[in-house]
């Protein structure tokens, strides 16, 4: 197992596949996010493909505020992604909710929803900025790390049922 | 009839259209490849904006109102700041009104190429998409040397602008729109001359004159149905009285028309910037506007680059409004959607969907579901997209294979430029 | 006169008690006062059957405080916007649905229903718009006597403090 995990962590930091989920963004992140694809910017260029499927995808790039409506999605492509799996949060919106907090339809940010790895403040982000999230990622995706995160995903995962039992309980 | 009703399978597509600003839900109904019945359901964005409009203060809402959408933001702090400069009586500089209309341009600009790469993706296209992607960023480049940000522009402030457009500035957008210019006009030649082009966009999604009408389709949609319906011609705020404006319709009803009309408002819009930068009236940016704004009403209306949006603002006297509602232009062309779904293939549905330019990457799934046993298999947008391309190309339409060269003298124009 | 004071005049000459209730606001601004339900389905019928107000831009709600306001903003071939009002008490909120007129206000009365709790008769069996699933009933928020900081989003429920409720009972 342990070096199927290595050969994971090290296949994923050659060509992380990401997909792009948007759960109440105004937009700008998203047409930000598009933008670092296209010709100018085009992260396709250093191996990194946007997928349209959570089941092949490698990274969560998240914008916007979690509305009601779309949380119980996102937790859902959240599930269906397999592990390792990684969360960006672009957008101001994404990380704390930003101007929306406090809105009656808006949770907060995606840290309210599902785990998140890499925080990516800006109102609408740059695509350099989606860049260099997504390499800052990928560098701090070490051996040690992917062992660390692989644990606490899963205690993440036991805890999340624990907490599930006691409410039930309740 | 009683054959084709048991072959009827009935699809939900959506609800999340992760990339719109309006996401929406679509559920069709085929007998066959025909679309006989589609019902649209939206609201899964909402987020409760408008109440938190209630509890903050003008200036701060200012803010709030740009975040409704990130494509066209500009064009609703417009909207919102002159209703509540009118409200407090307050003329605001020309100079201003002049700086206002310039950045609403580009803005049209850079929301049409956004829609032309869109559009070519949907159809399979992608070498398209990639190149009106491509020039989006110099648009882009412009919006950030004037406004200091590339999406949400913030240069709209109660009373006027906040950053003024220097010489250096406008020789420089000169400089870009020129380049722009031969880029567009190359799509305008693509999009008249190209026979596969126009194969595969004439007559799909079709709205005549009189639906258009009937539906109240504002916009690009409504012009390409032959309406002269622009709130710049109609009623002309900030500076569009005195800048010459030329509204583009055309007559074919159909996403061929709905391109054709947007490519050439994005040359019209560069002619506009030219006349502005041209004629920019000397003075001040800013007049001064009270914090707390008198009773009373107001009804202000704007033209986006999707159409009328419409903005209505009732406040009590106090710094804080007592309601704002805003109907953006996609809510008013979403009645027409329907009709333009109906009758139409399902492999035509995704560019129908997106002509009206609501929507441009999808990432949810769609099931399709056959009533006569039950079976359902689950698609997302790729694959109904991906399903679309396949069905023209056995019919004979091979978009992917258009081989399109750079525009002449391209690189030479943008060497000069980066010189 | 222009355009709009005659669509005015007329209504003058057609409604008695629709008499310096309607205004023009400026060019191309036709706004009114609010008007009872019956006055207001009048006036409706004859802007959209004989003036040719044939366009429905949106319907804008409004808490009046005692009363609920719905302005139904319409439009003509000239683009004017006619704002026209309708006001209805807040306990007995019951309009009737104007999309026998206007099929494309559906979606703004649906609205409505869920961030005003207006009762509007005669809608068509559709999913609600647009609160989420699960909304907890009897909650409008649109209405100003609604607080969304007293929201629990996790639970979705609405938990007011308890001296609003008694101030409320008491009145």
């Amino acid at each position: 197992m342990g070096i199927f995990k290595k050969l994971v962590s090290w296949g994923q930091k050659k060509s992380p596949w990401i997909i792009h989920f948007n759960a109440g963004a105004c937009n700008g992140c998203d047409i930000e996010f598009i933008d670092s694809l296209t010709p100018k910017y085009d992260i396709e260029r250093i191996g990194i493909l946007q997928h349209g499927s959570p089941r092949h995808a490698d990274i969560l790039i998240c914008t916007g505020a979690v509305t009601l409506q779309t949380r119980d999605r996102l937790i859902q492509i959240y599930e269906q992604m397999a592990s390792p799996k990684y969360v960006i949060a672009v957008g101001t919106c994404a990380c704390t909710g930003g101007i929306f907090n406090g809105c009656y339809c808006v949770m907060g940010g995606i840290d309210t929803t599902i785990p998140v790895d890499v925080y990516l403040p800006g109102c609408a982000v740059r695509p350099e900025a989606v860049i260099d999230a997504i390499d800052k990622l990928l560098n701090s995706n070490d051996k040690d790390k992917t062992k660390k995160k692989a644990k606490s995903d899963k205690q993440k995962e036991v805890s999340e049922e624990s907490n599930e039992e006691k409410s039930d309980e309740q | 009839m009683s054959d084709n009703s048991s072959n009827r399978i009935v699809i939900p597509l959506g609800p999340q259209h992760p990339a719109l600003k309006e996401p929406g839900s679509f559920t069709l109904t085929l007998e066959g490849e025909k679309v006989v019945n589609a019902v649209i359901g939206i609201g899964y964005n909402h987020r409760g904006l408008e109440k938190a409009l209630e509890s903050r203060t003008y200036i701060q809402n200012l803010y709030m109102i740009e975040r409704i959408c990130g494509i066209c933001s500009h064009t609703h702090s417009v909207a919102y700041c002159q209703a509540i400069e009118e409200m407090c009586g307050v003329e605001i500089p020309m100079r201003a009104k002049y700086i206002r209309v310039i950045i609403a341009e580009l803005e049209r600009l850079h929301s049409h190429l956004l829609w032309l790469g869109v559009a070519a993706h949907e159809i399979g296209f992608d070498t398209l998409f990639m190149y009106a992607w491509r020039d989006r960023e110099m648009v882009l480049d412009m919006l950030a040397e004037l406004c200091g940000n590339r999406v949400n522009y913030g240069i709209n402030t109660l009373g006027g602008v906040r950053r003024d457009i220097d010489d250096n500035d406008a020789h420089e957008i000169k400089k870009i729109l020129r380049v722009l210019h031969n880029q567009i006009s190359y799509y305008l030649e693509l999009a008249t001359n190209e026979p596969t082009l126009i194969a595969r966009l004439a007559d799909v999604g079709k709205l005549n004159h009189d639906d258009a009408l009937k539906f109240g389709a504002v916009g690009p949609v409504a012009r390409a149905a032959g309406i002269a319906n622009d709130v710049r011609k109609i009623e002309p705020y900030a500076a569009y009285d005195e800048v010459p404006v030329n509204v583009i319709t055309d007559d074919h009803g159909d996403v061929l028309g709905r391109t054709l009309v947007r490519v050439k408002e994005m040359l019209e819009s560069i002619s506009i910037i030219r006349y502005c930068l041209d004629n920019l009236p000397a003075g001040e940016i800013l007049a001064k506007v009270p914090r707390k704004v008198p009773a009373g009403e107001m009804i202000s209306r704007t033209e986006a680059p999707r159409g009328e949006n419409i903005h209505y603002i009732n406040s009590d006297g106090s710094d804080i409004p007592y309601r704002i509602r805003v109907r953006a232009p996609s809510e008013a062309n979403w009645h027409g959607m329907k009709h333009m779904l109906e009758g139409s293939f399902l492999a035509d549905v995704p560019i129908a969907i997106a002509a009206i330019d609501p929507c441009y990457s999808c990432t949810d799934r769609a099931i399709f579901v056959n009533s006569d046993n039950g079976e359902s298999r689950l698609y997302d947008w790729k694959g109904l997209r991906e399903y679309s391309i396949k069905w023209h190309r056995d019919r004979g339409l091979n978009i992917a294979d258009i081989q399109i060269p750079m525009a002449k003298n391209y690189i030479q124009i943008q060497r000069k430029t980066n010189d | 006169m222009n355009n709009e004071e005659i669509i005015v005049s007329k209504i003058f000459d057609r409604f008695e008690f629709a008499r310096d209730k309607i205004h023009v606001q400026k060019r191309l601004r036709i706004i009114s006062d609010p008007f009872s339900r019956e006055e207001f389905e009048q006036i409706i019928e004859y802007l959209h059957d004989e003036l040719g107000f044939k366009i429905a831009h949106h319907i804008v709600g409004i808490d009046y405080g005692e009363d609920l306001g719905f302005i139904y903003m319409l439009g003509n071939d000239e683009h004017i916007i006619f704002a026209l009002k309708e006001k209805v008490s807040k306990e007995n909120p019951e309009i009737n649905s104007m999309t026998k007129y206007y099929p494309s206000l559906l979606m703004h009365e649906l609205e409505l229903v869920d961030l005003f709790g207006a009762i509007v008769k005669d809608l068509p069996d559709v999913p609600s718009y647009p609160l989420p699933d699960g909304w907890p009933k009897g909650n409008h928020p649109m209405r100003k006597d609604w607080n969304p900081a007293y929201f629990d989003h996790k639970t979705m429920t609405y938990n007011p403090p308890a001296k609003e409720v008694k101030e409320d009972e008491k009145q």
